[in-house]
């Protein structure tokens, strides 16, 4: 089996991007699974989908289209991430709180998930757990915020 | 409210409060194009059914709590105002526009007169109702800076290093503002605009404890009045500069802040009487430093609706005050134009 993405679904992905950032999620859905019907094989697409689900409330099919990437890379950490968003919104924060930690441990700089794992440890009652979890978040996200300001500043 | 977005469990109990003392509802907006501090789009000012806080797409964690949260705040004590008395805002209108825009261009013309370069004409006419407008913006929003401020602060301890780096972000910005045109804009309102930001953050120092932003530190044009002797300072050129000025008049204003602030227990019940009185606070707070800047009649009280019309008409506010103010000769221009 070939694992390269297709090029042209990579590029319809491109393109839902596109759209997604610009929050028109409709015409970014309809990119998304044209993608994953010319390449199912790239989990990049379901997480890609996963994440304009969450945004339209659609959770369950957000949740079946994590397990879907993560079926072919349990490595992925951006699946575990969107996993641990989906599975907040569905209140399983225990769920939710291992697949942010999971996330958090492939990628340390996941701001969104520090986060996510820091409200699901609030909701449990761990609070100085929480706390230590926000704190992460917010330094990766002032840096993040940061960089973006710098970047502004040079295209004035 | 309803939403997809993960919220930290204050900001959950933040809104929910919020919509149910008011009996209102709030939804929350991501948008790539928002201004940092995000946005306000509330029913008391517009007419439209729920309102919307709208903040940057890329914020999604405290940060986006903590805007969040400044925004529930103020749309508490807006909606408090709408319900127990009449909410209303800083308008203006064709005579006030006129009685503002001939004011700065008394004081433009003092200082033309003392300049060597003077300021092309055309610049100077177009600059009348831009910095009139200007000033309107900022009498509207920043008074009720320092009281959304501190109330986040003393309600939410669990976002106050978040609200810093807020805080700090948002003052470095306004410090910015007005630079390039210091040797455009009449000495007095740089100075003045420069006052008001430093009466915010040095109340805003003072109250979350934040040495990084008093203004001395903050501005490099500033920093050489940080241990200056009073003494010294009278009796050096110091006095002359605009910035030396600014922190005198931002001293004052400082002064005024406190006097109005002061009175507000921050950790009360936040009932809507409470959030009703910190309106009436804004709102003698704002009049006060509109009487110290000797601009009590530049703008009016009116509701939210009468400002919206008034931006409409604003062009037509600024044709008929430049035609007041210089007569015929203008008036040809404008028609020209």
């Amino acid at each position: 089996m070939n694992d390269m993405p297709v090029k042209e679904a990579v590029e319809l992905l491109k393109k839902g991007r596109a759209y997604a950032q610009r929050t028109k999620y409709r015409e970014a859905l309809a990119y998304y699974t044209k993608a994953l019907s010319i390449d199912p094989n790239n989990p990049e697409g379901w997480v890609l989908r996963a994440s304009v689900l969450i945004d339209t409330g659609k959770i369950a099919e957000a949740l079946a289209d994590c397990d879907r990437a993560l079926a072919l890379n349990p490595q992925h950490a951006e699946a575990w991430s969107k996993k641990s968003l989906a599975l907040y919104n569905l209140e399983k924060y225990q769920e939710a709180l291992a697949a942010s930690t999971r996330a958090v441990a492939l990628n340390g700089n996941d701001a969104a998930a520090w986060y996510i794992k820091g409200v699901c440890l609030d909701e449990l009652g761990k609070s100085e757990e929480a706390q230590e979890a926000f704190g992460k978040s917010l330094e990766l996200e002032i840096i993040l915020d940061m960089e973006a300001e710098k970047r502004k500043m040079a295209r004035k | 409210m309803k939403t997809e977005m993960p919220l930290s469990k204050p900001i959950r109990r933040l809104i929910r409060h919020t919509e149910e003392t008011l009996g209102t509802e709030i939804s929350l907006l991501r948008n790539p194009e928002s201004e940092p501090g995000g946005s306000l789009i509330d029913v008391y000012t517009y007419d439209i059914d729920k309102n919307v806080i709208i903040f940057p797409a890329q914020y999604i964690g405290l940060l986006k709590d903590f805007i969040i949260a400044k925004h529930c705040t103020h749309l508490l004590i807006k909606g408090a105002a709408a319900k127990k008395s009449k909410y209303l805002v800083c308008s203006y209108d064709a005579e006030s526009v006129f009685r503002g825009m001939r004011q700065i261009y008394y004081d433009a013309l003092k200082d033309e007169a003392k300049k060597e370069n003077k300021l092309p004409v055309k610049k100077l006419i177009q600059m009348l109702f831009i910095l009139y407008n200007h000033f309107h913006e900022d009498v509207n929003d920043l008074p009720w800076n320092p009281i959304t401020n501190a109330s986040v602060y003393y309600r939410m301890p669990q976002i106050r290093k978040t609200q810093l780096y807020h805080i700090m972000k948002e003052s470095k910005g306004d410090m910015d503002e007005m630079m390039e045109q210091e040797n455009i804009v009449p000495r007095r309102y740089f100075v003045l605009n420069k006052a008001m930001f430093y009466a915010r953050d040095m109340f805003l120092a003072n109250t979350l404890p934040a040495d990084e932003l008093k203004p001395v530190i903050n501005i490099p044009q500033m920093k050489k009045f940080n241990h200056l002797e009073v003494k010294e300072m009278l009796t050096t050129r110091w006095t002359h500069t605009a910035w030396y000025q600014s922190k005198v008049f931002g001293d004052s204003m400082l002064e005024i802040v406190d006097g109005h602030l002061h009175v507000i227990q921050w950790t009360e019940k936040p009932t809507l009487d409470y959030y009703h009185d910190l309106y009436k606070v804004g709102v003698n707070l704002t009049n006060h430093l509109l009487s110290y800047m000797t601009m009590k009649d530049w703008f009016i009280w009116e509701s939210p609706a009468h400002l919206l019309e008034a931006h409409q008409k604003k062009s037509e506010y600024e044709k008929a005050a430049l035609k007041r103010i210089f007569g015929d000769l203008i008036a040809d221009t404008i028609e020209d134009e």
